[in-house]
Order: structure tokens, then C-alpha cells, then sequence
């Protein structure tokens, strides 16, 4: 005998409510951002366009005061835009009226948007025509082309070791990198992940470290790893490693959640748990984009290598920093050419093998 | 009585309403079919079945159990005991047949065992047995996409053959193949419901095929059952009222 369900419910008033929160969220997140569209132009026209652009003024004014007493009146702008239901807001999360003033104002101000960041773009950017071909500056381009072009080979053996420890830098750090970017990257992949609330939260914790962690360039990574441990290849290599990790991590997340769905369907329909169901109908499919992203990570690690040299990473990076601070061109014009091959090598080396492995 | 559904309702995030209030009753031996057209909710019907994915409510009762809203070990057992077949194989391409068709057996093996990929001999007997009852053993040690559509299907029968299934789900199984290759993957599921007597639960949309191999029909339109009963009595006018006004029969032999 069959239980009566045990509580009576009714679809469409599911599906009603469903739609009534969602609007209301939009709503909420439409004023948000008319507010922020608003705050942004009058900033922008106030202090890029009318001080600097019209008034040409060398230092802008600056109080708190002011931009509390803009951002208030934005508040009210943007609010009232967006419950009016004719912003661009509105029409960006599709809760618009539709009628010929929301199809004007947004127009014109999508538009409007555009043009002022342009401008203030050109502004804030400072450029100068005048300053690109002026006689002096193109002068001292020449003399140092002209060094760069007849490199010094007196210094090749000592370049030719540095750029192989560079090498082997890249490597190394590339190696190291693989284990643990492997294990984060399951952690990390959106489909794995979503299925309970406490999955879902060590996948969003993981997720804001490794943004955070990417988002410092490895350059800095070498300052700090120079500080910690001392400078020298070392050094350059945690900061690789590190960045290896945090920018792998996202790909090999991101392949994970680009996965055939179909294979983990049938697999989990077989009774298999969940490990079983990552060994045997996630993992094969992202063997070949892991090791192809690797590949092309160490062949970054390289040109990244070089240029980690610039703040104590040591290999040829640090060896270019010191020529270039003695000003001695010719020195300088070798290593330049030395980096230029190696990238050239490892950059078609990479390419062939992911080929070959596809 | 294997499986019991009664006033099943499925409503996905989205806001559709894929299944309102289906009921049904599959006895054993049976071979049921499930008729309609695209996005009337036949195979949400069959994912509810096995759980892949959560009814919204409703009662789903198999061997007199119910597994509606069952978790974890409990699943995992009562979907040991029911194979699913799908209209895109499903089959981990890069891997031979033979290591697809155990991939069935994954639910009875231990963990550290199915990840070495060290099997007994008597699993690897019960593959062949199962890849001998689909007639594709001479296949077994080649990779899985290098074979055609039909003989894909084939070693995914094999592959839900190795659970033992009580019941076995195929959710469109020939819908992309062609006619004379779709006929003979029916051919072994009629051999399974025949021969080892599962039950086998069938989307369709080929009429002639439903004539041909269902013991009994189920119709859906917009989620609800709107036909009930023997395959020889869907006529002109009830094919009218599941496909539309517009449709006309399309033979396949």
C-alpha cells in the first residue's frame, strides 16, 4: 500500500514564486548597478573632462566631502532610474519596461558610457604624439639599436650557463607544480562541487584563495621569495611554482567542468561512488588537456623565468639586469638575442608536442 | 509488482513543469515503452526512476522499497540493480570496450580495486559473458570510439548487463542510429527481456518498433500520461493525439 503524498502541493505556485524572487533579486541588483553606472560619469565627466580636459588644471581638487555629496546624489538618480524600469540596468537583467523611452535612454546612455571612458582613457593616459617622434628621443633609440644589433659575444659561455639554469628554473617549477595542481583542481571544478553545501563552500574558499593567489604577478612572488629565502635561482623558482599552481589550478578546473556530462551520468547510474565516478568517467576525459596545459605552462615558465631574473630570480634575467644597469648595450643585445631564441625554440617545441599528443 | 510510480512531479529550476502527476505500474518480465514527443518528459521520467535526478515529490517504489528520496549507500544499492542505456552511448571513449563494459560492475567493487584496475578473473569471465550476450567479443580489447554507432549502443547494453539489473532503463537507445542497425540493437534488448527475463523500460519514437517489440505502451504529452495499454491499439487517431494534428506515421522496417 502506497503512502499519500504528504503534503499537497501545487506547481504553478512553485513556479510563480520561483519567478517573483528572481525578479525581485534583479530589481535589487539593477539599482546596485544603475547607481554605480551614474556615480561613475559624474566622476568621470567632473574630474577627467571638466578639470582636466576643459580647465587643464594641473592638480585636481580633491575632498571627501564632495564625493560623499556626488555619491549621495547618485544614489538618488540611480534608485529612482532603475525603479522607473527604463535603465540600462533594467534592460541588462531583462526587467525593462518595454516602450520607446527605456529603447532611448539606454541607447543614448550606453553610448555616453563609452564615449567619456574613452576619453578619460586618452586623458589619464597622457598621450603624445609630440613625444613619439621628437629629434632627441629618437636619437637615443638609435644608439641603443644600434648596440643591441652588434651583440658582444665575449660574454657567451657565462650567458649560455645562465640561460640553462633559467631553463631548468622553468622545469622544475613546472614539475613540482603538477601534484598539487592535480589535487586542487577537483576542488576547484564548479560540477563536482555543487552538489551539498559544504562541498560548495571549501570549492568557493579554494576558488577566492587561488584568484587572490594569480592576481599577484610572479614578479612579486620573486621579491618575496627573495626576502624569504635568499636571492638566487631558488627564489625565482617557489615564485614559478607558485603561480604555476594558482594559474593551472583555474585550467585544469575549468577543462574538469567542460567534461561530456554523459560519461559521469552512466557511470553514477551504474551504483558507482564518487571516487570511482572521478577515476573512471572524469579522469580519462582530461588526461590529454592536462598534460597539453603543462606543456605550455612550463613553455611560459621560461619566458617568465627571464624576466623573474630582474629581481634576484637568478639565471638570465639576473644576468641582463646587471648589464643593462652598467649600460653596456652590446652585453645587453646578446642576452636579448639569447632570450629571443629560446623562446622561439620553446615555443614551437611546446606547440609540436601538444599537437602530437591531440 | 517491480516498480510503482504514483503522482510523480518533477519541476527542474528553471520553472518547467516536466512531469505532473504520472502514474504507472511495471510488473516483472514486462517490456514497457514510453511514447511522445521531444520535451514531453519521457526521460525525466526514467532519470526519477534511477535518481539521476531528485523528483520534486511523488512516490517511487522498486521491489516494494521505497526509493524516493533515499541518499548515499542506500542509492547507490538500488541503482546497482537498475541499468540505464542511453541515446549517446555514454561510453568512456578513450578506454577499451572491455574496461567499458566492467565500468558496469564499479558499484560491487571496492574502491582501491576499481582504481588499479586490478579485476579478478571471474569479473573479467562475467565482461565476456556480457560482451558474448551483445555478440561483440571479438572487439573486446580495442578503444571504444573507434567503433560504429551500433555496436557503441552494444557495448553500453553489455555495460548495464554487468550490474545483474532487475530493471533496465534505455532512454531513446536507437535515436541515433539508422533504421537497419536501430532494429538490431531492439533485437538484444527483446533477447534480454526474453532470455534473462529483465525488465526493460524503453523511450520510443518510432511506432513501428513500439508495435513491434513493447508489451505495453505508455504515452506522454506535456508530462501527463495521456494513453495507457496494449501497442496494437494505438491507432490512427490516438498516434493524432500523442504527435499532434499534424503528424503522420513514418514507417521504419
Amino acid at each position: 500500500m502506497i503512502k499519500e503524498p504528504a503534503m499537497e502541493i501545487h506547481p504553478q505556485n512553485i513556479i510563480e514564486e520561483n519567478k517573483k524572487r528572481e525578479h525581485k533579486y534583479n530589481l535589487y541588483k539593477a539599482i546596485l548597478l544603475d547607481i554605480f553606472f551614474v556615480f561613475y560619469s559624474i566622476l568621470v565627466v567632473q574630474r577627467a573632462i571638466y578639470y582636466k580636459f576643459f580647465l587643464d588644471l594641473r592638480e585636481l581638487p580633491f575632498s571627501w566631502g564632495e564625493i560623499i555629496i556626488l555619491f549621495i546624489i547618485s544614489i538618488v538618480i540611480g534608485t529612482s532610474w532603475a525603479i522607473s524600469r527604463t535603465s540600462l540596468s533594467c534592460k541588462l537583467f531583462g526587467i525593462a519596461k518595454e516602450n520607446k523611452t527605456t529603447k532611448w535612454t539606454v541607447e543614448i546612455f550606453a553610448w555616453f558610457l563609452f564615449d567619456i571612458t574613452f576619453i578619460a582613457g586618452w586623458v589619464v593616459t597622457k598621450i603624445s604624439i609630440v613625444g613619439l617622434f621628437s629629434t632627441e628621443g629618437l636619437q637615443g633609440a638609435e644608439r641603443l639599436f644600434s648596440a643591441l644589433f652588434h651583440p658582444q659575444f665575449g660574454i657567451f659561455d657565462d650567458a649560455l650557463f645562465a640561460m640553462i639554469e633559467t631553463i631548468y628554473i622553468a622545469l622544475i617549477a613546472t614539475l613540482i607544480s603538477i601534484p598539487p595542481t592535480l589535487l586542487i583542481s577537483f576542488f576547484t571544478a564548479r560540477n563536482l562541487m555543487k552538489e551539498n553545501k559544504i562541498s560548495f563552500a571549501v570549492y568557493y574558499i579554494l576558488r577566492i584563495i587561488l584568484n587572490f593567489v594569480r592576481s599577484i604577478e610572479p614578479l612579486i612572488w620573486a621579491i618575496i621569495f627573495s626576502v624569504w629565502v635568499g636571492i638566487g635561482p631558488f627564489a625565482g623558482m617557489i615564485a614559478l611554482l607558485v603561480h604555476s599552481i594558482a594559474s593551472n589550478a583555474k585550467l585544469y578546473s575549468e577543462s574538469i567542468e567542460s567534461i561530456e556530462e554523459g560519461p559521469v551520468e552512466a557511470i553514477s547510474a551504474t551504483g558507482a561512488n564518487k571516487v570511482q565516478i572521478v577515476w573512471h568517467a572524469v579522469v580519462p576525459q582530461i588526461v590529454l588537456p592536462f598534460l597539453s596545459f603543462t606543456i605550455y605552462r612550463w613553455d611560459i615558465n621560461v619566458r617568465m623565468a627571464t624576466i623573474i631574473g630582474l629581481v634576484g630570480g637568478g639565471g638570465i634575467g639576473t644576468m641582463l639586469m646587471q648589464y643593462q644597469g652598467l649600460a653596456r648595450w652590446r652585453e645587453v643585445g646578446l642576452i636579448v638575442l639569447m632570450i629571443a631564441f629560446v623562446v622561439w625554440v620553446m615555443d614551437y617545441i611546446s606547440a609540436k608536442i601538444r599537437e602530437a599528443i591531440y | 509488482m517491480l516498480l510503482k510510480v504514483q503522482n510523480l512531479h518533477k519541476i527542474y529550476k528553471s520553472g518547467t513543469h516536466a512531469l505532473k502527476g504520472v502514474s504507472f505500474e511495471v510488473e516483472e518480465g514486462e517490456f514497457l515503452v514510453v511514447i511522445g514527443l521531444s520535451g514531453s518528459g519521457k526521460s525525466t521520467l526514467l532519470r526519477c526512476i534511477n535518481r539521476l535526478i531528485e523528483p520534486t515529490s511523488g512516490i517511487i517504489e522498486f521491489q516494494g522499497k521505497d526509493i524516493t528520496h533515499i541518499k548515499g549507500e542506500e542509492l547507490r544499492q538500488s541503482k546497482m540493480q537498475i541499468g540505464m542505456v542511453f541515446q549517446q552511448f555514454n561510453l568512456i571513449k578513450r578506454k577499451s570496450v572491455l574496461s567499458n563494459v566492467i565500468n558496469g560492475k564499479l558499484g560491487s567493487l571496492g574502491t582501491f580495486e576499481s582504481i588499479l584496475e586490478k579485476y579478478s578473473d571471474k569479473v573479467y569471465e562475467e565482461a565476456y559473458k556480457c560482451l558474448d550476450t551483445v555478440g561483440i567479443t571479438d572487439k573486446a580489447k580495442i578503444r571504444a570510439d573507434s567503433l560504429s554507432g551500433g555496436q557503441q549502443q552494444r557495448v553500453a547494453i553489455a555495460r548495464s548487463l554487468m550490474q545483474n539489473p532487475k530493471l533496465l532503463l534505455a532512454d531513446e537507445p536507437v535515436a541515433s542510429l539508422d533504421p537497419a542497425t536501430s532494429n538490431s540493437v531492439m533485437q538484444y534488448f527483446e533477447k534480454i527481456n526474453k532470455e534473462l527475463g529483465t525488465t526493460v523500460i524503453c523511450n520510443l519514437h518510432f511506432l513501428s518498433l513500439v508495435r513491434r517489440y513493447a508489451s505495453r505502451v505508455i504515452a506522454l504529452r506535456a508530462g501527463e500520461i495521456i494513453y495507457e495499454g496494449a501497442p496494437r491499439d494505438i491507432d490512427e487517431n490516438w498516434f493524432k493525439t500523442i504527435y499532434g494534428e499534424e503528424a503522420e506515421e513514418v514507417e521504419i522496417r
